[in-house]
């Protein structure tokens, strides 16, 4: 089964197209990145998966359950971290944990040991049992990650997911994520600006530019489309957004002042 | 210069304040679809309509009393059943008018605080080069700007409609008694609220420190009980007035004299009426006078004090994380509909806006109960006194629904990303609306059964309308929850959102009065028939809403 395929994805903001027939594929065992500027489209895709944002067209499945029809069985299937920190202020990371556990049927005692790994893992013990209102927003972000890696998902889909965390916990999750699709069922579906990570973490990326794929692939495979063999993606990802040429020139008008 | 600055800060602060009061994108929501350049409009004018609510509810009271106060003498010398001096009578009135706007008032602060801490838009400015006292004045502009239109209403209307009924110098002289009436609820709003965002909204998980914050929490409530107290005990406190009036000057007048806001609500009365209005002797005059003049000093320093209490209140320190044994870490799994009331409950633990709708109806109840047990009714009282009781938890239940809805605007984006279906959004909501009505009607039926013994009757009755409070919540939820979907909003919050809550309640309250109005209607019939009525009239508009909003849907 494919974890995620989109098809012609479409998402308007009144008279703005902020992602424009959009389509793309997340394969078993795969890690993809979704590379783009900001307003590039990145999280209104995200958020039309989730079921966030409803599609003016086009249509999402996750294992083959359209997020529209099957809601239900597509959110099942999916851990969602968000980019901005959309958490129950007023609840501990346990009282958290155990709604999200709770709305997701697990078993208690497997979810409990789950969480007692994660959480350990992420050096989130002292915190536990603290509002999350007076959390920073490294341990904040440690949360969102517990609680879409909870109910080990077949699909994860992570926006900006390693932003504000430490060196420790991002290292974790670079290697968790490539422990986690290596039995070759499950889809990672992230986006970043780091273009390091992904270079380092995925398999394919795919690179948004105004609601529109300029280009996707394996690094090799856009090093082809690039100017030069061995180019960075940074430099893959501004040849196909043309963006270099503006970044030169805002250097030299930078300068200037 | 600073005032100018500051107001010119405030302008673009409030707007944010109202955008973040209506969309809560700090609290974890995404904006709604459509055009987004129509939001900020939108936003400022439902928070001006729900300022409008509250100061016509004000405007309603102001003119109440001055309708009463117009015909004093008819009042106060025929229609009580015993007279009371008509000067006498006015101060009472006025009394009762700056109490109940004094708990009005700290009230809505109470309930608006959450929203302005959590908007966050203090932090914001404090890292901008703005100078302390700019900084300082914007904050007091910007907390003041959330009670403008309801003060405006009590400064402007209270002597305008005082005067009507006695005269121009009687509203002048009530002009003093509603500005230290305005400092007062403010700044209790204000302590309270920094009590509670330290006490309660930081609290760590566990059982005891749970039932800690509910003990704050009961707290809470004091200020929205006292205006249910107030009408109570408003018959007790005439009552009161015509007996210490009727005993000339005594050193319990002189103490009533000292109170507030007494005091400030008998200057009406001694300008229009003379020195001799009230049975005062020469010391109870100093103490009137003397009071007067400390509760004006006490608000102009309270006034002062609020500019660095509200910068405060905004930075707060986050809490330092205890060291914990990892082997302690466990988590708790139940299912959804459980997940749901639980979560609801533990977020209503540290908000007290939300955890006011649970123990308000319970509070009412207890008062209910006590007050029964205090007057010992006679026997055969039980169908009148059951009754009440039922029809107040009802008719309070059927505001339960946008209040309990009002919990999914936090981090609702986030709960719309988890598997949860409708219905069991739904039916854990209306499963604590059910477990607070039968708390509170269990609990009058505890109290008043010690004098009143008649349990079945009572049990009857809570049982009979059980169904039809159900029935409105479902209601209120289902059409709450459809708006939701449709326009994709953080709907209610119990202060902006105030017309849609107010909307979805009118049908509720229809449904929940239903099965008591079936009573009523029957009541000369045995009492077996007339119940049994009211249980049919409430199970059947459970049985007709519970599928209509209960069929599945996909999320």
């Amino acid at each position: 089964m494919i974890p995620l395929r989109l098809e012609e994805l479409s998402v308007v903001y009144g008279p703005r197209k902020a992602v424009d027939r959009l389509t793309l594929e997340v394969g078993p065992g795969e890690i993809y990145g979704l590379l783009g500027s900001n307003g590039a489209g990145k999280s209104s895709t995200i958020k039309s998966i989730v079921g966030l944002v409803r599609p003016a067209g086009g249509t999402v499945r996750v294992f083959g359950y359209d997020v529209q029809k099957d809601a239900l069985a597509a959110k099942e299937r999916i851990g969602y971290v968000p980019e901005t920190s959309m958490l129950y202020e007023s609840l501990t990371p346990r009282e958290f944990l155990e709604f999200v556990a709770g709305v997701r049927r697990l078993d208690p005692g497997r979810a409990a040991e789950r969480a007692r790994d994660l959480v350990t893992a992420f050096r989130l013990t002292d915190e536990f049992e603290e509002p999350i209102s007076s959390l920073s927003n490294g341990t904040r972000q440690k949360v969102l990650l517990v609680a879409a890696l909870l109910h080990q998902p077949p699909l994860l889909v992570l926006d900006e997911p390693l932003n504000h965390l430490d060196p420790r916990s991002l290292r974790l999750m670079k290697d968790l994520l490539a422990q986690y699709v290596r039995n070759g069922t499950r889809g990672v579906l992230f986006s970043t600006h780091a273009m390091e990570v992904a270079e380092q973490l995925c398999h394919r990326v795919g690179i948004l530019d105004h609601g529109v794929l300029r280009g996707e692939g394996s690094l090799a495979s856009l090093r082809e489309r690039g100017a030069e063999g061995d180019a960075t993606l940074e430099e893959i990802f501004l040849h196909l957004t043309q963006e270099d040429a503006g970044v030169r020139a805002a250097l030299a008008s930078l300068e200037r002042t | 210069m600073a005032w100018r600055e500051a107001l010119r800060l405030s302008r673009v602060a409030f707007l944010e304040l109202s955008f973040q009061a209506i969309y809560a994108i700090r609290q974890g929501n995404i904006l709604p679809p459509g055009d987004a350049s129509k939001l900020s409009a939108r936003a400022r004018s439902r928070v001006l309509q729900s300022k409008a609510l509250v100061a016509g509810l004000l405007g309603f009271l102001t003119i109440g009393a001055a309708l009463i106060l117009h015909d004093a003498s008819l009042v106060a010398v025929r229609l009580l059943p015993n007279p009371i001096p008509v000067p006498v009578f006015q101060t009472g009135v006025l009394t009762a008018l700056l109490s109940l706007d004094v708990a009005f008032l700290w009230w809505t602060g109470l309930q608006v605080l959450p929203t302005f801490l959590s908007a966050g838009v203090l932090p914001v400015l404090e890292p901008l080069p703005i100078d302390e006292p700019t900084l300082r004045q914007t904050a007091v502009i910007l907390y003041l700007r959330l009670f403008d239109l309801p003060v405006l209403t009590l400064l402007v209307l209270t002597p305008l409609l005082v005067g009507f009924a006695l005269g121009p110098l009687a509203g002048v002289a009530i002009l003093p008694g509603v500005a230290v009436a305005v400092v007062f609820a403010l700044v209790l709003a204000l302590i309270t609220g920094r009590f509670f965002v330290r006490r309660v909204q930081g609290s760590r998980s566990g059982g005891g420190r749970a039932l800690l914050r509910w003990t704050y929490l009961i707290l809470w409530v004091v200020p929205a009980f006292g205006l249910f107290g107030f009408v109570t005990l408003a018959p007790a406190f005439f009552g009161a007035l015509t007996t210490l009036s009727a005993n000339g000057p005594s050193a319990l007048f002189d103490l009533l004299s000292g109170s507030f806001p007494f005091s400030l609500a008998s200057l009406p009365a001694l300008l229009s009426s003379g020195a001799n209005a009230l049975p005062v002797g020469g010391g109870g005059f100093v103490v009137l006078l003397g009071a007067s003049v400390g509760y004006l000093g006490l608000a102009v320093a309270a006034a002062l004090w609020m500019g660095p209490a509200i910068r405060a209140i905004g930075l707060t320190p986050p809490g330092v994380p205890v060291p914990a044994d990892p082997a302690r870490v466990t988590l708790h799994t139940t299912g959804r509909v459980y997940a749901v009331l639980v979560k609801d409950l533990r977020m209503a633990s540290r908000t007290p806006g939300y955890a006011f709708l649970i123990l308000l109806p319970i509070l009412d109840a207890g008062a209910l109960g006590l007050l029964t047990y205090v007057s010992g009714p006679g026997p055969g009282a039980g169908t009148s006194l059951a009754l009440g009781a039922v029809t107040t938890a009802a008719l309070l239940g059927a505001f339960f629904g946008p209040a309990f809805f009002a919990i999914e605007v936090v981090a609702y984006s986030y709960g719309r990303t988890l598997p949860l279906p409708e219905r069991s959004l739904v039916l854990g909501k209306v499963a604590l609306i059910g477990a607070i009505y039968l708390v509170a009607g269990g609990l009058v039926l505890a109290l008043a059964d010690l004098r009143v013994d008649q349990p079945l009757v009572f049990l009857g009755f809570v049982v009979a309308e059980l169904p039809a409070v159900l029935a409105a919540a479902l209601f209120e939820l289902g059409m709450l929850l459809r708006r939701a979907r449709t326009r994709g909003l953080p709907l209610v919050n119990l202060y902006t959102g105030a017309w849609v809550a107010v909307l979805v309640s009118i049908p509720g309250l229809f449904i929940a009065s239903a099965p008591l109005v079936a009573f009523e209607t029957l009541r000369n019939y045995p009492q077996p028939v007339a119940l049994g009525a009211m249980a049919l009239v409430a199970l059947g508009s459970l049985s007709v809403i519970a599928p209509f909003v209960l069929r599945r849907r996909s999320s």
